[in-house]
């Protein structure tokens, strides 16, 4: 698959930001941090938060009242020349909209370098949608006019969804952007709800369909971690890891479950549901079964999801029973947490199981400005590597050797 | 895992010595895995739900046989947490302390926030100070500011200092609360200057030594306080005369920013900016409509055109403004 941006350049992040932690631990001296940076070299353009974010507006304007202009035109053009109905006019309107935003977007990624930087993500989101736009319109053209496409159960709602699936699966690996990748599963589990719910005992299976997809997308993205450019994909995988263990615990909690089986039943208020003593097993056991994962095999992602979800099985619990009065339960919990904390604290005061509660490196005060290393940076010069034959970024003085002790 | 081909490739290019490379990779093994975060959000849940439910508990069973029960257990909460904060306790210093146990951090933060529950109980019930409500808020702010001092606290040093701005406004205005008029141009004044004392008190702290981390709080709290006192009675027309208001909230907004840039800090530039930015185009604005209707069309459109790209010059540069920007680059 063709990458839109150089994959080198999510690579050198990764690198520089790994060689700043050792930094930090003090395994690597700074003049040799600065050779790495060299070697290692970020030539992308991203600004700061606030000037993404102004980027990413000005563009959505920009695209928006070009594309609006443009399509007046065009609308008046083409409804003189084709004598097809506005639906397909605007459909295809659309459809040069998308394509002349993603031309745009690869002009600029090869002219300005930029990668995430704001710009390119407004451009590709709004090209993205217009293709959907698109899509919809043309299947409009192509349906009965009877044909409900956006109620879940409508039959013809697959028909829109899959071409929208391919092309945000295409767009995932195209650009190796988080939220279209989060999009993409997201229309995955509409369409295997949909499928689902053409059969009556579809809604029997949904909560396990939706399991079961989650441990299919879970064992996926641990595949492809391995098989692709990790770095390139990283932000992707991470998102995809947290909303697969979420997905997978909505899907077996109870309130979720019986809440949308009433929706989607149409009832006013929601019954008891089938297997449901399977469902509060699952409410109460899948977030501590993610935090013993978390802690056991250091993953974080596990562990937060974990916390979240205990909150919200929780919530599950007070929803359908009032255990206590809301205070009391307040400052019992609180009690409680505190006192788990001290003892959390008191038994990870050195390091067990390879965990531990201090933070994790020590930097000293302030993260991100460290004076003393501004000063030496300034005046202390990269080493040469000392193999010959080996030459990257000109221009460094000082003499061979100068490696190691500091 | 994944850092292991970095290792392996910066050795094979010659940027890490054979040592180092087995050094980082032991260390890539065998570095714990850090729960600091973790454990310091829950904490800070605990206290919130703990001080939160007790202060709405107490309320709850205020006729009960059960109140003397809660109002017990509140008081020997807080004992215990003071006690254990208090045993924990480094030796002053006017510096930085460092060593500090997480949890007495935390807990003294929690027997603060019980000392309110129960001050504001005992204030309810037998109305312990009367009428004299500066003295139920004034006496708060002179604990926490001892406790703050004393542990080394920046978290009660900012519940203090919000204790203290409560008491001087009451002081000035003790009516205001009652009559629903909080914008009055003497709680403005009162506002400025207070904002110009803790500013004051940041700065001094800086550059005398004593305490120079706790200048942060000061300075943010302070500046805020003040220009957005200042701002909101520039709008109101609260105080007068005008111009004298734009030149202070100016001359402030320009502090901050030259403060922003000593102290390397984006959010003092930030700060500085906006507020600057806000005052200026307010000043401007009834300068031109003073000299007439055309003056305001034709040099607010230059204006506007050349403050966006000023504002978008101003974020481009902002690291390279607050030095941030030399600091990555040459480390």
């Amino acid at each position: 698959m063709n990458k839109a941006y150089n994959p080198v350049w999510a690579r050198n992040s990764a690198l520089q930001a790994a060689a700043y932690r050792w930094n930090r631990r003090g395994l690597l001296p700074l003049p040799q941090l600065q050779a790495i940076r060299e070697a290692y070299p970020l030539d992308y353009y991203r600004p700061n938060i606030y000037l993404r974010i102004l980027l990413f507006l000005l563009t959505v304007l920009g695209y928006v009242a070009a594309g609006g202009i443009i399509a007046v035109s065009a609308y008046e053009l083409l409804q003189s020349t084709l004598s097809s109905s506005d639906t397909a006019i605007i459909g295809l309107i659309a459809l040069l909209a998308a394509v002349a935003g993603q031309l745009v977007l690869r002009q600029i990624i090869t002219s300005s370098r930029t990668y995430h930087a704001g710009s390119d993500q407004a451009l590709l989101y709004l090209s993205l949608s217009f293709a959907g736009g698109a899509l919809y319109c043309f299947m409009l053209v192509l349906l009965p006019p009877s044909a409900d496409l956006f109620a879940l159960t409508s039959p013809y709602l697959a028909l829109w969804l899959l071409p929208v699936l391919a092309l945000l699966l295409w767009a995932t690996a195209r650009f190796g952007d988080a939220l279209v990748a989060a999009l993409a599963y997201m229309v995955a589990l509409l369409l295997l709800a949909n499928a689902l719910l053409q059969f009556g005992v579809g809604r029997l299976m949904l909560p396990f369909a939706v399991m079961a997809l989650a441990a299919v997308l879970y064992r996926l993205v641990r595949y492809l971690a391995t098989r692709t450019d990790y770095w390139y994909y990283r932000t992707c995988f991470i998102t995809l890891e947290v909303l697969a263990l979420a997905t997978f615990y909505l899907g077996g909690n109870y309130l979720v479950v019986r809440e949308d089986n009433a929706a989607i039943g149409g009832l006013p208020v929601s019954t008891q549901i089938p297997f449901a003593p399977v469902f509060y097993v699952l409410t109460a056991l899948v977030p501590l079964f993610y935090l013993y994962y978390g802690l056991r095999r250091h993953r974080r992602t596990w562990l937060l999801t974990g916390l979240v979800a205990l909150a919200f099985s929780g919530y599950t619990l007070r929803f359908y029973h009032s255990v206590l009065p809301p205070a009391v339960a307040s400052a019992l919990l609180g009690a409680f947490l505190i006192g788990l904390m001290a003892a959390a604290l008191r038994y990870l005061r050195t390091p067990r199981h390879g965990l531990t509660a201090a933070p994790a490196d020590d930097s000293g005060g302030r993260p991100g400005l460290n004076l003393e290393a501004l000063i030496v940076a300034q005046t202390a010069h990269a080493p040469q590597a000392p193999e010959p034959g080996l030459q990257f970024g000109g221009g460094q003085s000082g003499g061979g050797g100068a490696q190691g002790q500091y | 895992m994944r850092a292991d081909l970095f290792i392996t490739e910066l050795r094979d290019r010659g940027l890490l010595t054979p040592e180092q490379a087995t050094a980082i990779e032991t260390d890539e093994q065998a570095r714990p895995f850090s729960l600091h975060y973790e454990i310091r959000t829950l904490l800070y849940l605990g206290i919130t739900l703990l001080s939160g439910g007790l202060g709405v508990l107490i309320y709850e069973h205020l006729d009960d046989i059960g109140h003397g029960v809660v109002v017990a257990v509140v008081a020997l909460l807080m004992a215990a947490c003071f006690a254990y904060a208090a045993r924990h306790r480094q030796p002053f210093s006017w510096g930085l302390v460092s060593g500090t146990s997480l949890l007495a951090d935390y807990l003294l933060l929690l027997g603060c926030l019980l000392f309110l529950v129960l001050e504001g109980y005992l204030q309810a019930q037998y109305e312990l100070f009367g009428t004299r409500y500066g003295l139920a808020v004034a006496l708060p702010a002179a604990l926490f500011f001892y406790l703050a001092y004393r542990f080394d606290h920046r978290g009660v040093l900012s519940m203090a200092i919000t204790a203290l701005a409560g008491w001087v406004g009451l002081i000035v205005e003790p009516l205001a609360v009652f009559k629903n008029e909080f914008l009055t141009g003497s709680v403005s004044r009162a506002a400025i200057g207070l904002g110009a004392l803790l500013l004051l008190a940041g700065w001094l702290s800086e550059i005398r030594h004593r305490k120079a981390h706790f200048a942060y709080t000061y300075l943010l709290l302070g500046g805020n306080l003040l220009l957005g006192a200042a701002t909101a009675a520039m709008f109101t027309e609260v105080l007068r005369p005008l111009a004298l208001l734009v030149l202070l909230i100016l001359a402030v907004s320009a502090g901050l920013f030259w403060y922003g840039r000593r102290a390397h800090s984006h959010l003092f530039l930030l700060l500085g900016a906006a507020y600057g930015y806000v005052a200026l185009t307010y000043g401007l604005a009834q300068l031109f409509s003073a000299m007439g209707l055309d003056t305001v069309l034709t040099l607010g459109l230059y204006y506007f055109i050349g403050s966006t790209v000023a504002a978008v010059w101003f974020l481009t540069h902002l690291k390279r403004l607050a030095g941030t920007d030399a600091h990555e680059q040459g480390l």
